[in-house]
């Protein structure tokens, strides 16, 4: 089957290695059998990103988000039929802001989101940093990550994690954190959240094959490194929790 | 008198501490408890020089140092770190006379970049360097333009800037500003046309965000950038390397200062540059300058040579969470001639905080390591397994590279194969973990 990926400002929005997303979510669909392409979108480049199946943004800094957010009205509309329609989505870091009511820069300028949701950001003058280590009512695995934000996420009905036995969620250390609703999975966790999370990087091509109709296997493909970094990560994480 | 008893308490303090081992703040808080406005009411040296950015600062500050002796100053010196107002202040107070008045001409200071706006509260660089502005420790810094956002407050209108030209966000600091000197590197046989490596920090403005385009890059996005909307440019240079031959060592500044280089990388270009140009504008002649960088080779340790069985080797410090300081040292791996094995090793991801965090691997560009003189690459340390998912993404054959989770079972295993160069690349958190095995013997580079 053919499968279509959007990266939406892969320059722009590219802290932490979150590109490595979409690089291992394809590696997974061809290890399926299936063909993808991967399209990226610039600011200002026409592009025609219907029928897409996955829609995928990673982190930027404040004010590369801002620019992004810029852009992306144009594309407001089509993400939200899409979301509705279940495409599956990945907003990853500060690109999970973009589809909430509205965004509060630190100095003081709201503007408002694409509006997929009805969350508000808040963003200021502290930095949250830490490792996180959460939990998820789409599998039994722990999700393990790294938060790197200034933002506080107010009003999310249905976060993506529950809880977070180590590190800070959407507005309160250890509470929920990211935001999921259909096929659209958001995490302000930074970074490579597909590569360090197996069962979310399972769960994505799982969404996306199911709703074209392709089959599932009884045994979805594993890489032997990812298994062992996560359950390495997640073992020191758990050490941390107990501390 | 609060004045003479803090200066007191303070030189008695690090008389104390000397003799027991201890650091330098306890004296120089004592010393603030005593008299909190301390720093404003000595006579501080006619310089201080500030170094700050992400990369370069100590080697940078290093040979400030040994320039400025060479001119025959007094240098007082004091390193990074977040008590950093306690340590200048008993690095200045042991200097000074019982009246307050600082026996030295310099104040030399490396400033952590987040710290640099609560180390100057009190009083002000004359001269403040900025090496440049790179994704680096993102676990604790956030990212670049945040921690952009932090120095700017540090940074006094009275203040002489020390700007490196080619970065295109720290240059940013030069805006609007009358006191500004700029280094810079021109065109050079090695650069390309467009940014490399597997991120592109110059793609967009770093003022407006507009697309940005270059002349000419020298590494990752340093070059000649310029904005197509705003006009943010890379600044004509006061201080400029106008030829360099990293394969001879040759380095030529302003057009006729030649420099033999005792390290091949443009990294050391970069700080050799800063240091240049801090101390040319102290006032030390050109000659002076360039007889203590020639073949300057660094007392900080940042490589390390060894022998590990029949091989002799060369640990190249590369700092975690910093994809240019590894691309840069994956770059020297590359220009090496003769057949090679590389050792990684990411087993600590600091040796200053917990974290388990990798996603910094995603940006280093390990693809330079896709050339024939790379015989093999060992991945170690507990982070071994997230080398190994980066590397699946390399061009790199993958038996060409392994996993060996163990360090000491890594170096056995080299030590009983073969004779080729080793290269390691790790951080100062896990070097001593390859470096203090008995099968390791260090030699003098």
């Amino acid at each position: 089957m053919e499968l279509k990926i959007i990266h939406f400002y892969p320059d722009l929005m590219s802290l932490y290695g979150s590109y490595a997303n979409v690089w291992v979510l394809q590696r997974y669909l061809e290890a399926l059998g299936h063909t993808v392409t991967v399209e990226p979108v610039v600011p200002g480049e026409e592009k025609d990103l219907v029928g897409a199946d996955l829609y995928y943004m990673g982190a930027g800094t404040e004010r590369s988000q801002t620019a992004a957010l810029t852009d992306l009205y144009r594309y407001g509309e089509l993400l939200k039929d899409a979301a509705a329609a279940g495409a599956a989505m990945l907003f990853a870091g500060t690109a999970l802001e973009l589809l909430g009511a509205s965004i509060t820069s630190a100095d003081g300028t709201e503007r408002p989101g694409i509006g997929l949701a009805s969350f508000t950001s808040v963003q200021g003058q502290k930095r949250i940093v830490g490792d996180v280590y959460g939990t998820t009512d789409l599998f039994p695995d722990a999700v393990v990550g790294f938060m790197n934000k200034c933002t506080l996420l107010h009003g999310v009905e249905t976060p993506l994690l529950t809880g977070c036995a180590l590190g800070f969620g959407n507005e309160t250390e250890g509470g929920p954190e990211g935001f999921h609703w259909n096929n659209v999975l958001g995490s302000e966790l930074t970074g490579p959240i597909l590569v360090k999370n197996p069962r979310l990087l399972e769960k994505t091509a799982a969404a996306i094959c199911l709703r074209r109709g392709a089959d599932w296997p009884q045994e979805p493909p594993r890489w032997p490194f990812e298994e062992e970094g996560y359950a390495i990560t997640a073992e020191q994480l758990r050490l941390r929790c107990r501390k | 008198m609060r004045k003479f008893l803090a200066i007191l308490v303070c030189k008695l303090g690090r008389f104390v501490g000397k003799l027991v081992g201890k650091g330098s703040s306890m004296p120089g808080k004592a010393a603030l408890k005593l008299c909190p406005d301390i720093l404003r009411r000595i006579q501080l040296p006619q310089h201080i020089i500030a170094v700050t950015g992400s990369n370069g600062k100590t080697s940078t500050v290093e040979m400030i140092a040994a320039i400025l002796r060479a001119d025959g100053r007094t240098v007082v010196y004091n390193a990074e770190g977040a008590n950093q107002t306690e340590g200048v202040t008993t690095a200045l107070l042991t200097h000074a006379t019982l009246g307050g008045k600082v026996r030295a001409d310099v104040l030399l200071i490396e400033s952590d970049e987040r710290y640099a706006a609560r180390s100057f509260r009190y009083f002000q660089p004359t001269e403040f360097v900025v090496t440049n502005l790179y994704r680096d420790q993102l676990t604790r810094n956030g990212h670049p333009e945040w921690v952009y956002d932090a120095i700017l407050p540090a940074i006094h209108e009275d203040t002489a800037l020390i700007l490196n030209a080619d970065d295109p966000l720290s240059s940013c600091f030069g805006r609007g500003r009358a006191h500004v000197k700029w280094f810079g590197l021109d065109r050079c046989p090695s650069d390309t046309d467009v940014p490399t490596g597997m991120y592109h920090d110059g793609a967009y403005c770093p003022v407006c965000k507009a697309p940005m385009t270059y002349a000419y890059v020298h590494f990752d996005h340093i070059g000649a950038y310029r904005c197509t909307q705003c006009g943010h440019a890379r600044p004509a240079t006061d201080y400029t390397a106008t030829s360099l031959d990293l394969e001879e060592g040759r380095l030529t500044i302003d057009g006729d200062v030649d420099i033999h280089l005792a390290f091949r990388s443009i990294y050391n270009v970069y700080n050799i540059l800063a240091a240049y140009a801090a101390c040319r504008e102290c006032g030390v002649a050109p000659g002076t300058a360039a007889g203590v960088i020639n073949d300057y080779v660094l007392k900080n340790g940042r490589m390390q040579a060894f022998r590990l069985g029949s091989h002799h080797g060369v640990l190249l410090t590369s700092k975690h969470e910093n994809s240019i300081a590894y691309n840069t040292n994956l770059r020297y791996i590359r220009s090496v001639k003769d057949p090679c094995t590389v050792l990684v090793i990411v087993d600590a991801v600091s040796r200053k905080y917990f974290t388990s965090e990798t996603s910094w691997l995603w940006d280093i560009d390990f693809d330079l390591l896709d050339c024939p003189q790379v015989r093999r690459v060992v991945l170690a340390g507990r982070y071994c397994n997230d080398l190994a998912m980066r590397f699946s993404f390399t061009a790199l054959p993958q038996e060409r590279w392994s996993v060996q989770p163990d360090i000491r079972a890594a170096a056995a295993d080299l030590a009983s194969n073969g004779d080729e160069e080793v290269f390691v690349v790790t951080c100062f958190s896990d070097r001593d973990k390859l470096l203090d095995l008995p099968a390791v013997q260090k030699e003098a580079l």
